[in-house]
């Protein structure tokens, strides 16, 4: 029987949800609702007798304090209704969570078939509104169609016995499960095959994978299964297998580079082995801390004798650009299972977020599915669900806006766990699978979400991309499996372990198999959330909250009794082999048999024109640009930038001291509203060791040069690192590239070589700055295809591309916390100083980008140069000479000593012509170059004067000035290069600017 | 004497628990966290314990509201054994979510321990959202709430988006009368925030953060103590420490949340 159950508030009390939702129709289209009040619906698909249902309404889903609730419709006193509720098969967390309530409540099962749905049904009152303004309020805020389904009602409309109905989103599919074989007589036959299943396939891989199938061992050994030509199973695991997701054939590529200036060319084979591979072991030769990169699911270091920390970062661009919410809530959920798929498991210790979106009020004729202002707050509150209802401190972000980000954003995630260096005396970071060991898939259940997943992503995102991959994360299940998995591990059950992500069982059975020697998995043992998927769908279903596990027999009681104990499903699909095949089974007949050696074939390297010419070759120049007379009004307009204000409205959302370890937080400052440079958590209570973590992204630099793009986002991290406190050794990175495609095409591509140039450069970049600064890469992805086609207004479509990006994440190890430092200037009284030279470097800059232009002088890093001013900081910091440190970044040293003043809540005097600066160039510097150039390699600390001697002789020698002071006056006084006054300016209203756009969280 | 021993309930997505025993161990207790099946199933046994907690998280994701269906399985699977704990001596405390729980189980406000009646709640923020911040906090001194005796003025973080403290005037006239009202939020300067964002974070009536019962031994509260374990995790520590630094002074290492857990060991030493 079919009930559907309506719970509200009771009519007097005040309905925030309502009352947030009125805010941002006002934010969104500027219309004033009277009031919205909700109506929270749980749709009973169940056996329960009247009297059952009755009960279970009473106890468990209607708190008597402040809830009505009732079988029969709620509403009343409304001018419009929008009821919204999921698509069939969309993952509805709080409905299952409602069946096993009821289940619970009743002391027995859920009978096969029992379901739960719920929607809401949101009241308007207000006579000023229109059904076209109801629509588009359905449509673009309330309601994404890919996943949702709504109706609206007008007053007149509602029939107040029926209310909505019984709407029933139950997947029902009439298909019985098949094995398609599929012959592929020609090349073009499997190419037509691929367009039209979506399988993405290169067409270099084409022949390769013929020629496997008509090899007469291979076809010797199918026939010995049952198998003749190709099945739709091994064709999509092929697929899945090859995708640039998972493989990583762009950055495995052979790139044809040529400096279209000077003519001169090279061939760059294979960038991963070049610029990543071959640094970090490098470095991990040198470095003993460096415990596990570049294979496992994150890189492990060393935190102290007894542990390791382990941290991995990706993106997730493609699913938050169509769906935000679900999209970057998969995306975290996602990241945090490589960490508890690291070694044998690692334990969450924290969450880290970047995104990358389009001008939040665009108003240009583009249309993209979401508009930006919505994308962002949908992935941000997706991260927000993600972390917080997992118990995973979130401590720390980034937010960029730039319109080329319209046609794809980005959405980055990071995290970092920690684990024992040994579980019952094994190193616990070893794991491998062994012939006869079961294998397991833990967590969630399979459906039809998330098929084709990673081939999308392998593609640019089009009118046909199926919306089939967008799913919804489901942080309740996976904490539970977390704890559970933790358990089993400590007792020693979990021989290998490993996330199903991207291309789901296919990739974690597929590349797990290949440590083990084989394997056979039952398919037909898989549990589903619904009966009719395909064979093929199960095996790359990329359903959430599923961990493949190896248990060897011995131990697969105790593991299923844990598992039982945290109500965490578990399954044995399986079994690990040696004979070297990859063999699926369905029904007790074998569906696929690949051999391992298969997936390492020679397959064709792929292959890049890459053509490079230099920012002037572009016809890129400085601006003419007179020197500003009204330094305070620029410094205002700069603080309120998209990019420089204030995004205390984002953190705010985010737990970010769940574990109780938050040492140095993201917000600082006597209003704590003020970002750190970076965050220091104390991952374990009993120790007074902390882990520092940063992040840094610089897209704008990639205008002028990519390679200057990649090499000040690692600098800027590494210093957002040691002004908190750690140490310049013990630095590990890792690098998310997001590109847009370097493919060449004349038509849909036509400077796909120049952008492949580009990615190349990025790449050296990387290397030189990792070797110069002896970092190993720990971890890193690389996202490729950040490419849109937005309709315009006449019909016709644009191509936009994302600037190219990386966004670069620095761990390292703090050895007493209590050393720590932050930003914002502590005492008036106290000496300012800057370290480090300033230099005419504006191009990409804040400043440059306030004015309209790109210019030509992108910042610049000289690590060699850098370096001792770097010891000579961190052994400052260690013996605490200084009560403030904060780096110099984007906006440049006007933005930030304003920043460390506005967060003391005192005042600092500025003098500009004490401010250090680089000798070679031999041209002066203006005011404005001085307060806005974004050189790397500086600093900006205060000091207390009964430290002065032991500084300045600290950094006797390296380029450091005296600059200012802190005074009691909370006001910024600014003297430029001839001694006049440029700003005297409350810090009070400057602030006032730098929180302007702000969201204001409560009324 | 043998130590005093702490359970801190997990499971269901329940979260905090490793700092909170780390708490209590700070604290002198001796904590063990504690799976609710193995509770149910009786592994173990809730009267072994003289110590309580039921911690921050986000219990059944806390969809249909939060603590509702962790109340729900309690009351149904230990109903016995937590009347038993409460009726025997034994101190109850719920942090966030496990003060929605207490709420929602009925333990608190608790007029009449048997009845679990429910009478207050703990709502949607008025904000609108989760919100993670510190709070000024004002005790009350005339309280028979055993974890905040001796303690008029704290301050601790709050991380939750459904904290609003909300009751009809009956119950409030009630729990003020009998003193059940423990820590209200704070301006800076130790008066109450009057209802004032941010000082107020969610709208709580009467600025309510938390409340006992009339034993004074169950109490919840919606600000995290053990996040405040540390002297590090207070906001101002860097500042704070140039101060005192500059004077020659010193610090204790040990974060004032910890007061609260050894009240509570305290009470049975």
């Amino acid at each position: 029987m079919v009930a559907r159950l309506e719970i509200t508030l009771k009519s007097h009390l005040f309905d925030a949800e309502g009352a947030s939702l009125c805010r941002k129709i006002r934010d969104y289209f500027g219309w004033n609702p009277d009031r919205i009040r909700v109506v929270h619906i749980l749709t009973l698909d169940t056996g329960l007798s009247i009297d059952e249902l009755e009960s279970v309404r009473r106890e468990i889903f209607t708190n008597p304090v402040t809830q009505d609730s009732s079988f029969r419709p709620l509403a009343k006193d409304f001018d419009w209704a929008i009821w919204v509720g999921f698509r069939p098969g969309v993952r509805d967390t709080a409905g299952s969570v409602a069946i096993e309530a009821i289940s619970d409540y009743l002391g027995r099962s859920p009978g096969s078939g029992e379901s739960a749905y719920t929607s809401r049904l949101y009241l308007l009152s207000g006579d000023t509104l229109e059904r076209e303004q109801i629509d588009t309020i359905a449509r673009e805020l309330l309601a994404n169609d890919i996943i949702q389904q709504w109706r609206i009602y007008a007053r007149s409309e509602w029939n107040e016995e029926e209310g909505i109905g019984l709407i029933v989103p139950k997947v029902v599919l009439a298909h019985t499960p098949t094995v398609a074989e599929i012959p592929v007589p020609s090349d073009e036959a499997l190419m037509a095959l691929s367009r039209e299943r979506n399988l993405a396939l290169n067409p270099q891989d084409v022949p390769v994978i013929r020629n496997y199938f008509s090899r007469t061992e291979v076809v010797e050994a199918r026939k010995a299964v049952g198998l003749s030509v190709p099945t739709d199973v091994e064709l999509e695991a092929i697929s899945q297998a090859r995708s640039d997701h998972c493989n990583h054939n762009t950055f495995r590529g052979k790139f044809h580079y040529r400096d279209l200036a000077t003519g001169e060319s090279q061939v760059v084979d294979n960038l991963f082995k070049t610029c990543i591979e071959a640094p970090t072991l490098t470095i991990q030769r040198q470095k003993d801390w460096v415990v596990s990169v570049l294979w496992d699911n994150a890189g492990l270091a060393r935190f102290d004798e007894e542990h390791n920390y382990a941290i991995t970062g990706e993106t997730h661009n493609s699913p938050s650009n169509m769906e935000a919410y679900g999209g970057s809530l998969t995306g975290i959920v996602g990241i945090y299972r490589d960490i508890m798929g690291t070694g044998k498991g690692a334990r969450l210790v924290a969450g880290l977020y970047g995104y990358c979106v389009g001008p939040r009020d665009y108003a240009g004729p583009l249309r993209p599915h979401l508009h930006p202002r919505r994308l962002l707050d949908g992935i941000v509150e997706g991260v927000r669900d993600g972390g917080n209802k997992h118990g995973v401190p979130t401590p720390f972000g980034s937010l960029f806006f730039h319109p080329s980000y319209l046609g794809k954003c980005l959405v980055f995630v990071a995290s970092l766990g920690i684990m024992p260096g040994k579980i019952l005396g094994e190193p616990s970071d070893q794991k491998c699978p062994r012939p006869g060991d079961c294998i397991i898939m833990s967590g969630g259940r399979v459906g039809k979400d998330g098929i084709h997943g990673v081939t999308a992503s392998s593609e640019i995102y089009s009118a046909n991309t199926p919306a089939g991959h967008v799913q919804i994360g489901d942080p309740y299940t996976q904490k539970k499996m977390h704890d559970f998995l933790l358990e089993a591990r400590d007792e020693g059950l979990i021989t290998f372990i490993t996330d199903n992500g991207g291309g789901g069982l296919s990739s974690s059975v597929g590349e797990s198999a290949q440590f083990a020697g084989g394997a056979y998995v039952e398919l037909d043992k898989v549990p589903l959330k619904y009966e009719g998927l395909d064979v093929w769908e199960i095996w790359i279903s990329e359903s959430q909250e599923r961990m493949t596990v190896a248990v060897d027999p011995s131990h697969l009681d105790r593991f299923m009794e844990l598992s039982r104990k945290h109500e965490v499903e578990s399954t044995v699909i399986g079994y690990y082999k040696g004979d070297g095949k990859l063999q699926l089974a369905y029904d007790g007949r074998t569906c696929a048999q690949l051999d391992l050696s298969f997936f390492s074939e020679d397959f064709p390297q792929w292959q890049f024109d890459a053509h490079w010419l230099p920012p002037e070759s572009r016809g890129l120049q400085e601006p003419v640009l007179g020197e500003p007379r009204d330094y305070t009004k620029l410094l205002h307009a700069l603080l309120e930038s998209p990019n420089i204000c204030s995004r205390e409205w984002i953190q705010r959302q985010y737990d970010h001291e769940v574990q109780g370890g938050s040492v140095v937080k993201f917000l600082t400052g006597r209003e704590r509203d003020v970002p750190n440079d970076a965050v220091v958590l104390r991952p374990l209570l009993e120790s007074n060791k902390g882990l520092a973590v940063s992040q840094s992204l610089n897209p704008t630099y990639s205008v002028i040069d990519t390679y200057d793009m990649v090499a000040a986002s690692i600098d800027e991290a590494v210093r957002r690192l040691l002004a908190v406190g750690a140490v310049l050794e013990e630095i590990g990175g890792v690098d998310n590239f997001c590109w847009p495609s370097i493919q060449y095409d004349p038509v849909q591509n036509p400077d796909g070589r120049y952008k492949a140039a580009q990615l190349v450069r990025a790449n050296w970049a990387l290397r030189d700055m990792c070797l110069a600064y002896g970092i190993p890469l720990l971890s890193g992805k690389d996202s490729m295809y950040v490419d849109g086609h937005l309709p315009g207004e006449f019909g016709e479509r644009h191509k936009i591309s994302g600037l190219p990006t990386m966004q670069f994440t620095a761990t390292g190890v703090v050895s007493d916390v209590r050393k720590c430092c932050t930003m914002e200037a502590k005492i008036a009284g106290d000496l300012v100083y800057v370290l480090g030279n300033t230099a005419n470097e504006l191009g990409g800059s804040e400043y440059y980008d306030l004015m309209g232009y790109v210019g030509l002088n992108v910042p610049k890093v000289n690590a060699e140069a850098f370096w001792p001013l770097y010891k000579a900081l961190e052994r400052g910091l260690a013996s605490g000479l200084m009560a403030s440190c904060h780096g110099i970044y984007r906006g440049g040293l006007g933005v930030h000593a304003t920043m460390v003043a506005f967060a003391s809540h005192l005042g600092m005097i500025l003098d500009l012509a004490r401010v250090p600066r680089s000798s070679t160039g031999g041209m002066q510097l203006r005011d404005d170059q001085i307060l806005f150039s974004e050189s790397c390699g500086r600093f900006l600390v205060t000091v207390s004067p009964s430290r002065q001697k032991d500084f300045e002789s600290l950094f006797k020698g390296l380029p450091y000035a005296l600059v200012g002071k802190i005074t009691e006056e909370p006001q910024l006084v600014i003297k430029g290069e001839g001694g006049g006054i440029l700003v005297q300016e409350p810090l009070a209203l400057l602030k006032r600017s730098w929180r302007q756009f702000t969201q204001v969280d409560a009324d | 004497m043998s130590p005093v021993r702490a359970l801190v309930l997990t499971g269901f997505g329940l979260n905090c628990d490793l700092e909170t025993a780390y708490a209590l161990k700070k604290a002198g207790a001796e904590a063990e966290r504690v799976h609710l099946n193995t509770l149910v199933a009786r592994e173990k046994n809730l009267l072994d314990y003289q110590i309580f907690v039921v911690g921050g998280g986000f219990s059944w994701g806390d969809d249909h509201g939060a603590g509702v269906i962790m109340a729900m399985r309690l009351k149904h699977r230990m109903k016995d054994d937590i009347l038993g704990f409460v009726e025997g001596g034994g101190l109850v405390l719920g942090i966030c979510n496990g003060f929605q729980v207490l709420v929602n189980l009925g333990l608190l406000p608790g007029f009449e321990t048997r009845a679990m009646k429910r009478e207050v709640a703990l709502i949607n923020n008025d904000c609108g959202g989760f919100r993670d911040q510190w709070v000024h906090l004002a005790a009350n001194l005339s309280s028979p709430c055993i974890f905040t005796k001796g303690i008029d003025k704290i301050e601790l973080p709050v991380r939750h988006g459904e904290g609003k403290f909300f009751t009809e005037p009956d119950v409030l006239a009630r729990l003020e009368e009998q003193n059940q009202v423990i820590l209200r939020y704070a301006l800076p300067d130790g008066g109450t925030a009057q209802g004032e964002f941010p000082h107020n974070p969610n709208g709580s009536v009467a600025d309510i953060a938390g409340i006992c019962d009339p034993t004074g031994r169950v109490a919840g509260l919606m600000p995290h103590p053990e996040a405040f374990n540390h002297w590090t995790n207070h906001p101002d520590w860097t500042l704070q420490r140039e101060i005192v630094g500059r004077r020659g002074g010193d610090f204790s290492e040990e974060g004032d949340g910890i007061r609260i857990f050894r009240n509570a060991v305290n009470f049975f030493e």
